[in-house]
């Protein structure tokens, strides 16, 4: 096998994995709008990263991060409603990305690449940046299981008995913002929300256990990710369209299995 | 003790409580009755740490609230819990919860921790419902559920709002016989509540609120006087005579 297709399979194992760990808790804190609106919101890091030279992958978890912090900050300390807040800062991210790709003039550029996705450029740089993220985000869920189990029952109820939500809040926001980041070369924009939704609810069908949720999240991911690239590969289709159509079809029989 | 001194509370124009100057001795059953809107709520609120106190002073045991708050937390029902019935919670998930903050990061929940929360759960009425999904528990069992979570905690105070919201009638009763058993054990409890009746019963400080403190002292000197005062014209006492 060229060893450009093993990078491009673990490339997309390894993608399915680090969105779907984070699922599970996506899903609980209703906040898979934030994800939606954060994978837009990266278009624009994109954009200020290509005009000023930086990496576009590290431009654009700089900017995700800090708009992903801004909108938590303003929900919380100016009772803003969260959804609002999210629509500004998506339309405003996207506009200014446009804008700033126009202006930087960089027709070499391959915008459709990061809109939908192609897990055929992962470099093994990436690869072992997504592997790095991934030992990462097991550590954090592992570590901080009982704060993210609480703060997704109820943050307001957690911070009155104490329980350390705030520093954990700002550590789940940044992983997940560089998850999102690092998965838009494989993924897209448009899929990431996808992946970050469809393994949990798969999961939650299954299973009404956390625990055990995230490891069934973890595992649809990994059968996805194999059976959407071999699909696409034998029938010549997208890769990161015909995972997330794989994961559809997981769902429906997963409905089927479901756990009343 | 807890000791209020010289409290208002605004949002913009509008003020919520004004002039609350209340002491609560340890050890007490007391009961904050008042009209929707009366700032009940708010006072719970301010008391826990949750809203930010801007003019009076609040003392725990001698201590400034912040400088307690530190250290201490108060057992703490909410009147109306915010959450998801198909969470993948059980009953013995959210006793624990009470605990959770002293457990340090990176460690779990351990053996005696769970056999803690099971004890309190017994003494709540339900300790057969450990197991159980949240959604799958019925209004009564969930309000036991979140005394035990208060409970857990071993603060000398417990603070409700409103717990009788969703239990029928008996289950009231069997609820604040049980928060009178704790407060026999020497737990001091500070309850929102609008079941005058019930309150007559089992309360040893009845704590009058409309946006002022009307009146505070022991139960049996509350007359119709102060209730109207408190609550206005909207309410008629009906003197029983069976």
């Amino acid at each position: 096998m060229p060893i450009f297709l093993i990078t491009a399979i673990l490339g997309a194992v390894l993608s399915g994995i680090s969105l779907a760990i984070f699922a599970p808790f996506v899903t609980l804190r209703r906040i898979s709008y934030m994800g939606e609106a954060l994978s837009h919101i990266a278009f624009a890091g994109i954009a200020l990263a290509l005009i000023s030279g930086l990496n576009l992958t590290f431009g654009a978890w700089i900017f995700v991060s800090c708009v992903a912090l801004g909108i938590s900050w303003l929900a919380n300390k100016h009772k803003l409603q969260e959804a609002n807040t999210i629509t500004i800062f998506l339309s405003l991210s996207m506009a200014i990305g446009i804008i700033l790709i126009s202006l930087s003039q960089n027709y070499s550029f391959d915008l459709a690449s990061y809109l939908f996705g192609n897990v055929l450029l992962i470099t093994s740089t990436e690869l072992w940046a997504l592997a790095g993220l991934n030992v990462l985000n097991a550590f954090f869920i592992i570590f901080f299981y009982k704060e993210l189990f609480y703060m997704s029952y109820n943050s307001e109820m957690a911070k009155v008995m104490h329980i350390r939500t705030e520093a954990v809040d700002k550590i789940f926001y940044l992983l997940l913002a560089a998850n999102i980041v690092l998965n838009l070369k494989s993924a897209g924009i448009i899929l990431v929300t996808a992946q970050l939704i469809l393994p949990a609810v798969i999961a939650f069908n299954l299973s009404k256990r956390l625990h055990y949720a995230i490891l069934i999240a973890v595992i649809a991911a990994i059968i996805s990710a194999l059976m959407g690239f071999g699909i696409s590969f034998a029938l010549n289709l997208p890769t990161g369209a015909t995972i997330v159509v794989v994961q559809a079809v997981l769902y429906a029989i997963s409905f089927v299995f479901r756990r009343a | 003790m807890i000791k209020i001194t010289n409290l208002q509370y605004r949002i913009g124009d509008k003020s919520i409580l004004e002039d609350i100057n209340l002491e609560i001795p340890r050890g007490v059953f007391a009961a904050i009755i008042g009209p929707n809107g009366a700032g009940k709520s708010t006072l719970i609120k301010l008391l826990l740490g949750t809203i930010e106190l801007k003019t009076g002073e609040i003392e725990i045991d001698g201590i400034p609230q912040k400088r307690w708050l530190k250290e201490n937390s108060f057992g703490y029902l909410p009147q109306r819990e915010e959450y998801d019935p198909l969470f993948p919670a059980t009953a013995l998930d959210i006793v624990l919860m009470g605990i959770a903050g002293k457990v340090p990061l990176g460690r779990h929940f351990s053996a005696a921790h769970k056999a803690e929360a099971l004890e309190v759960m017994r003494m709540c009425g339900i300790q057969n419902k450990a197991n159980e999904l949240i959604g799958n528990l019925s209004g009564g069992e969930f309000q036991r559920l979140l005394l035990a979570r208060a409970i857990i905690t071993k603060s000398e105070y417990l603070i409700l709002d409103e717990p009788e919201a969703g239990i029928d009638r008996p289950g009231v009763t069997s609820f604040f016989k049980l928060l009178k058993q704790l407060n026999e054990q020497g737990k001091t409890i500070i309850t929102v509540s609008h079941d005058l009746n019930t309150l007559s019963e089992y309360c040893s400080l009845l704590i009058c609120l409309n946006r002022r403190l009307h009146f505070h002292n022991k139960t049996e000197l509350v007359n119709a006087e102060i209730i109207h005062k408190t609550f206005g014209e909207s309410i008629r006492l009906i003197d029983k005579d069976y």
